[in-house]
């Protein structure tokens, strides 16, 4: 596996997925960032300046719309990085929310697998 | 019954008896001057209109007083009656709205507030539950893939085996939870559909793919016949959704070396889905029933004995809420006259009488429905 030399910001309460989704990003060779909540990963985000950001909607303190929000109130990186949320939410109002703040994708969990969400990422990324 | 006086009827008596005065008094002062007649009854008349102005003020004073009333029992204050203080119409009014206070205080009367809240609810367990139940299925199909692609470490086949059942399971379970919050985004009525220029073709083939495997391994043979048709104005997941759970039921109840026969006409000013098998076929003492929600024929059961049975009950709803129809013909009769041949020496009772599902939908498009909830793709 070569190094892909991108970097992934994943912001997700459920720890569960969160370690699922880290652990496969790492095999992958992604600089992995998480946290677990909208304010801690807003925080990381505006630190770390991730490629990429897979992001919940449902979550402790801010959630993933809010987050989305602040994210393009930042200058150039903000308004650029492509953010795919990844929910199970699948109300239109989310949806036209999200794609009003520039969604790249809006995914259901249930009905991706997590070798397809790398797939998607790497495209955007246009690595492979 | 109490006899009313009418207040209408109390002006009109003012009015009399200060006209008969104004009579007697110009009858007594004929002899008077002019000046002395007109100056009198100059003066009846502005008597006669101040008492009637009073009295009219105080009605209106009356209706207002009400009306603040009602409002106030309109927002929700059902606690004090209205107090009696006239034998007028003003009273009888009173009266019934203090009957109607005590009637939707006692719930005869329908409170709407309550059918909101109830809708309110169901809709709040729809979002609930698709994310409540969702949330530890996806961690189940996640971690399971992680197992059998050996990202935890090599697997024997056995056990890759009976992983991949658990995972066949769990997406069954996806699928009902899916499909059962379809059916509530139905029931609540909070479901959209949103038409768009689209392929029919191409959707019908998104959904044929889906089950390319099981008609291979069945040995099926697929029949296509398409119109040239311009692109539609449908909602593509809708569209998909609908030639899924069709085709989904013709492969699962298509015995092996079966046909299926899928046609999509243009027939002025519709457009005809036409989806046909040699399947088992449904029963003619259960055809009425084959949209209901839940139901499931007995000999569907023996077939397969997983289903929601809530597939055409979504399907016919998406269809007609679109403006569309749906209905079918079961034994199928063009393909019941080109397999009959082969299946003559079987009794006619174990025949498979084969199924035609037809659906139409306006060439102009289905119709807009606005909603706050999709139903899962």
């Amino acid at each position: 596996m070569g190094k892909v030399n991108k970097s992934i910001l994943i912001i997700e309460d459920e720890a569960a997925m969160l370690k699922a989704l880290a652990s496969k990003f790492k095999n992958e060779n992604f600089t992995v960032f998480t946290s677990g909540d909208g304010e801690e990963g807003l925080a990381l985000a505006l630190k770390e300046h991730p490629h990429i950001i897979l992001l919940d909607i449902i979550m402790p303190k801010i959630d993933g719309i809010t987050v989305m929000k602040k994210i393009r109130e930042q200058k150039r990186w903000g308004k650029e990085v492509p953010i795919i949320m990844l929910t199970n939410l699948s109300d239109p109002e989310s949806v036209s929310e999200a794609a009003n703040y520039g969604v790249y994708d809006f995914l259901v969990k249930t009905d991706w697998r997590l070798d397809d969400v790398v797939k998607l990422i790497k495209e955007k990324l246009s690595l492979d | 019954m109490k006899i009313l006086v009418k207040l209408s009827d109390k002006i009109l008596l003012i009015f009399i008896f200060f006209a008969s005065i104004l009579v007697v008094a110009v009858t007594l002062f004929f002899g008077g001057s002019l000046i002395q007649i007109i100056v009198f009854s100059g003066f009846i008349y502005i008597v006669s209109f101040l008492i009637t102005f009073v009295i009219s003020r105080n009605f209106s004073r009356k209706i207002m007083r009400l009306s603040f009333k009602v409002e106030e029992m309109a927002a929700g204050n059902l606690s004090k009656k209205l107090e009696v203080n006239s034998k007028d119409e003003i009273g009888q009014l009173t009266n019934s709205l203090n009957e109607l206070i005590s009637r939707l205080q006692t719930g005869v009367a329908v409170d709407v507030s309550k059918h909101w809240e109830l809708d309110k609810a169901k809709t709040d367990f729809v979002a609930l539950a698709s994310h409540q139940l969702r949330t530890p299925l996806s961690i189940i199909k996640w971690y399971v893939d992680f197992l059998i692609a050996g990202d935890a470490g090599e697997l024997g086949s056995e056990q890759i085996n009976y992983l991949k059942e658990v995972y066949r399971s769990n997406e069954r379970l996806i699928e009902l939870v899916n499909a059962l919050l379809d059916v509530s985004r139905i029931d609540v009525g909070t479901f959209s559909i949103d038409p768009e220029p689209t392929d029919i073709i191409e959707r019908a083939e998104a959904a044929i793919k889906k089950f390319a495997l099981e008609i291979k391994t069945k040995e099926i043979t697929l029949v296509k016949h398409y119109d040239e048709l311009p692109t539609l104005k449908l909602d593509p997941r809708l569209t998909k959704m609908v030639f899924a759970n069709i085709i989904s039921n013709s492969v699962k109840y298509t015995s092996v070396g079966g046909k299926i026969k899928i046609e999509i006409k243009k027939t002025e000013p519709n457009v005809l889905i036409k989806i046909s098998d040699t399947g088992c076929g449904i029963p003619r003492e259960v055809q009425p029933k084959i949209f209901t929600k839940l139901f499931r024929a007995l000999n569907a059961k023996k077939i397969e004995s997983i289903g929601t049975g809530l597939g055409l009950y979504i399907v016919k709803a998406i269809i007609e809420k679109s403006g569309g129809r749906i209905w079918f013909e079961s034994p199928s009769l063009d393909l019941l006259l080109e397999a009959g041949q082969k299946n003559s020496d079987i009794p006619i009772d174990k025949r498979n009488q084969g199924t035609t599902f037809f659906i139409t939908m306006p060439l102009q498009g289905m119709k807009k429905r606005i909603g706050t909830k999709n139903l899962s793709s």
